[in-house]
């Protein structure tokens, strides 16, 4: 089993790159990463597989000229060579007229606790295991399909200011859909730092219970909806506002739907999210990708839009200070929050149910896109547990609906928070820790037949 | 580097392995994007390592490792023989190959201009004019131009006795206009969405693209676009064009064909499919005009090569014949399930990951006529073009996508031109609407390079053929 390469081993490798002559500035980021997944379908184990590579990005600049190299070639040899290969595009191309300069020597702690040696040595045999465990919680007639990841990850970066840091990290998920019966389907996931923190039976046990609630769905006409939507759906919209809202450079570029709007209501007053790495609830790392502490940011405070996140170069674009929200080099989209919160609230999901007069309790989303980025309108599909409730109470299951949704428009419409949170991910963005939230109009604009 | 895959070969039978392949790569790329004539990135990444696949009491095991020294390439072998014992943890069926002769073999994609050694300075000095003449267009907020190049070299091995090497070079270009104004956004690509138009060719399909010279008209039909009405919402009849065929024959039948889906082992991610097993000979998936075919010895395609990351020859495969569904694209594993042999359609995303079934060059094949007989002959309808948003259920059913742009057909002539054009629609009943297909002379190659499956997540390049085409009572302008 692979282990940490560590700070000491990064910094020599790394040397033979910012050793560079001849260039003004020479940038060194590092990932080494290796874990397993146990994937699962049909109640067998079917494609599990072990994983270890290696990286080296590296970005040379010779005045304000910029070029990009990468190689998974861990060595000083391999670094130098991506260096060379750098700063031959970096001598073709023309001056990068917002070249902000590489970042200053900083201290940034290195947060150790956010490594767990056990998840990094994760043996096949003990995520076949907690397969086993989470598959045993579903009923005869049912099957389980899914996933039992453990991954290792370590990240540095140095440049020739004098900065350099270094942090290891681990976190271990479990996913799970439940099938069968006659129709309708269950779903449940968990992320945590370590594997011992993974409740393998809980998230079978879930998943199987919603699989056997959701039998037989019936159909109903799309239209707009109360919602009640738990975590994992709420993570749909926190993932589309990370990707499309918060970055500095869309906001800057008048592409977010954020874009002039600092100061303007922009959701509930029980609305509140911000991105913070350092919480020790998310999976963050202390730095951003050119080195820069990463701060916490808070985007939109009791419905109210802040301010967006940004590295060096939207930074130095917009006249403001970096958040450390950079993400590798090159990066023509900017900067992204990488672990959004959204604030608690006081309500539990059975108290939002008991408020809906007529609404629909989500699971989840699947395959959510963008439909008009400036005004945040986004399209998907409901998923592995779509309930009516009507008058307060569950009445049963319905089949899939696509909603097509302004995430704007639906966050004003909130009416209550949940009080606890989930880490929960949305299929192409990193997890976010959101709660469930009640939303009073939410629209369906067409529905499948399943 | 053929060395490396058939020792990680020897030491995984060593370790007690039933069967074991391995693929050795190696992936190259560049990629260049200049905005509004500036540099907006340039990079260049270089990856090499092993993966190697067994079976073992019949179940799989896959581990990868960028160390390829002997010693590392041992551990690695021993470790996937671990990976597939413990996945006898539960029970279930062995997995069962379907056969396959071993073959010796060497394939390259067609290319007559190597892209890697074209000189940067000529990449750049394209885009940056073409980012000129595009921002000669008032009203413009960004004039983008991008290039990406792609080699994957593999060396395959396998316990059978396959030693097969290829090497696939991929080329494409592509711009973007975009005009932003009083809060709206709009956005014009060439020759298509998501970086442009790629295949498996070499820089002389990027010089045949035109890019400098179709730059001036997306500018021009960008800020169009911020004064044109908004498609009304109301079903009719729509016709796409070539471009966005793409994707519609890539998320409403490539996916929806995958066997692997089909037969649940999707089912938590990515999703299952409402196609059946039983369904073949017997769906009607679409009108008798919808004939569509799998092929991945198409010249050009991204989804072509000689052989699949199994070792199994490309095929050619019907998968819908007159509207009827005949075949799925399946794997060695999971043909057998229904009594074929694979289609060969195995493919990884790089030596790190284990192959999954992915689309090769899913196609429709050519009707009758121009698009411009298409339109003459419709009296009320729309016309889009361009995807910029495409989103379908986990079963394949209910979708809706979005384009860049679309124009009202009225008495055979595009007239009024719309903005947020989106349409919706039911698969079967979507294609079932299809009353016309445009003939060759429409019919483009298109790649897809971005198309995502698999845990851990993999991006495939696959390829789509396509003619424009005319659908009947379809509900558009989705709000």
């Amino acid at each position: 089993m692979p282990g940490l390469i560590g700070h000491d081993a990064f910094a020599k490798v790394a040397r033979a790159a910012l050793d560079l002559p001849g260039v003004d500035g020479v940038e060194v980021l590092f990932m080494h990463e290796w874990g397993g997944l146990t994937r699962f379908a049909s109640s067998e184990m079917h494609q599990s597989t072990a994983r270890e590579d290696t990286g080296l990005r590296v970005r040379v600049v010779s005045r304000g000229r910029v070029g990009v190299a990468a190689s998974n070639d861990f060595s000083p040899g391999g670094a130098r060579r991506a260096a060379e290969s750098a700063k031959e595009m970096a001598q073709v191309v023309g001056a990068d007229p917002l070249w902000p300069g590489l970042a200053p020597m900083a201290h940034v702690p290195v947060q150790m606790e956010r490594f767990d040696e056990a998840t990094s040595q994760t043996s096949p045999a003990a995520r076949a295991e907690g397969v086993a465990a989470s598959v045993g919680q579903v009923p005869p007639g049912f099957s389980a399909a899914g996933a039992f990841e453990t991954l290792a990850v370590e990240v540095g970066v140095a440049n020739t200011e004098g900065q350099i840091c270094w942090a290891p990290s681990t976190q271990a998920s479990i996913t799970t859909v439940v099938t069968g019966g006659e129709g309708g389907n269950g779903f449940a996931e968990t992320f945590a730092g370590s594997v011992a923190e993974l409740d393998a039976e809980a998230i079978g046990s879930r998943a199987a219970d919603k699989a056997i609630s959701s039998q037989n769905p019936r159909a109903l006409d799309p239209g707009v909806y109360e919602v009640v939507l738990e975590p994992s759906a709420v993570s749909t919209l926190a993932g589309f506002l990370a990707y499309m809202g918060f970055g500095g450079r869309m906001l800057a570029e008048g592409r977010s739907c954020f874009s002039g709007k600092e100061g303007q209501s922009v959701g509930a007053p029980s609305v509140s999210m911000y991105d913070d790495a350092s919480d020790p609830s998310t999976l963050g790392l202390a730095f951003d990708f050119e080195g820069v502490a990463r701060r916490r940011v808070d985007m939109i405070k009791d419905g109210v839009f802040l301010e967006g996140v940004y590295d060096m170069r939207t930074a130095q674009q917009t006249g403001r200070q970096t958040t450390g929200h950079a993400l590798p080099a090159p990066n023509p989209e900017g900067p992204m929050p990488l672990n959004v919160f959204m604030e608690t609230g006081d309500a539990t999901v059975e108290e939002m149910i008991a408020a809906t007069t007529r609404g629909l309790l989500v699971t989840r989303f699947h395959y959510s896109n963008i439909v008009n980025q400036v005004d945040s309108s986004i399209t998907g599909m409901t998923r592995d547990g779509t309930f009516l409730i009507e008058n307060g109470q569950i009445v049963g299951p319905v089949r899939n609906f696509r909603f097509t949704q302004s995430i704007i428009e639906a966050l004003q419409a909130v009416s209550m928070v949940g009080s606890t949170s989930e880490l929960a991910s949305e299929f192409f963005f990193s997890a976010s820790r959101v709660p469930a939230l009640k939303i009073d109009a939410f629209r369906f604009t067409s529905a499948s037949d399943h | 580097m053929l060395d490396v895959a058939k020792m990680a070969v020897e030491a995984a039978m060593r370790a007690g392995a039933d069967y074991a392949d391995a693929r050795a790569g190696t992936d190259l790329e560049e990629s260049i994007t200049v905005r509004n004539q500036e540099m907006e990135g340039i990079d260049r990444s270089e990856s090499s390592g092993l993966g190697i696949r067994v079976l073992s009491g019949g179940r799989w095991g896959f581990a990868a490792t960028a160390r390829l020294a002997e010693t590392d390439v041992t551990t690695a072998a021993v470790q996937a023989v671990e990976i597939a014992k413990a996945s006898s943890r539960l029970p279930g069926d062995p997995v069962r190959l379907s056969e396959v002769e071993p073959a010796t073999a060497s394939w390259s994609s067609p290319m007559k201009e190597d892209p890697f050694t074209v000189a940067l300075e000529e990449k750049i000095a394209m885009l940056v004019e073409a980012t000129r003449r595009m921002q000669k267009v008032q009203g413009l907020t960004f004039a983008e131009g991008s290039l990406d190049l792609f080699r994957r070299s593999t060396w395959f091995a396998s316990s059978d006795g396959a030693a097969i090497d290829q090497v696939t070079t991929h080329s494409g270009g592509g711009l973007e206009a975009t005009a932003i104004a009083e809060g709206d956004m709009q956005r014009r690509s060439f020759p298509n969405s998501f970086r442009g138009h790629i295949k498996a060719n070499g820089y002389e399909h990027v010089r045949a693209l035109g890019l400098v010279e179709e730059a001036e008209r997306i500018a021009t039909e960008a800020v169009e676009l911020l004064s044109a009405p908004e498609i009304p919402s109301r079903k009719t009849t729509l016709i796409l064009a070539s471009d966005q065929m793409e994707l519609q024959v890539h998320e409403s039948i490539g996916h929806a064909v995958e066997l692997d889906r089909v037969l649940g082992m999707e089912e938590a991610y990515a999703g299952s499919s409402f196609v059946r097993p039983e369904d073949r000979g017997r769906l009607r998936y679409g009108s008798p005009l919808v004939n569509i075919t799998a092929d991945a010895s198409l010249p050009g395609g991204l989804g072509s090569f000689g052989f699949d990351d199994e070792g199994v020859p490309a095929q050619r495969v019907p998968i819908l014949v007159e509207g009827v569904f005949e075949n799925f694209i399946s794997s060695r594993e999971t043909a057998p399930v229904i009594g074929e042999r694979s289609s060969a359609a195995m493919r990884a995303d790089g030596w790190q990951h284990l192959p999954l079934i992915r689309m090769t060059n899913i196609s429709i094949e050519p009707g009758e006529g121009s698009l411009a007989d298409l339109i003459a002959d419709t009296d009320d309808g729309i016309f889009m073009s361009t995807n910029n948003s495409w989103s379908i259920d986990d079963k394949r059913v209910n979708f809706q996508f979005g384009c860049e742009i679309a124009w009202l057909i009225e008495g055979g002539k595009l007239t009024q031109m719309y903005r947020n054009p989106n349409y919706a629609g039911i698969t079967t009943d979507f294609w079932g609407s299809c009353d016309a297909v445009a003939g060759p002379e429409e019919w483009t190659l298109w790649g897809t390079p971005n198309c995502g499956k698999g845990q851990p997540s993999q991006t495939a390049r696959v390829g789509h053929g396509t003619s424009p085409a005319r659908f009947r009572n379809v509900q558009v302008g989705v709000r």
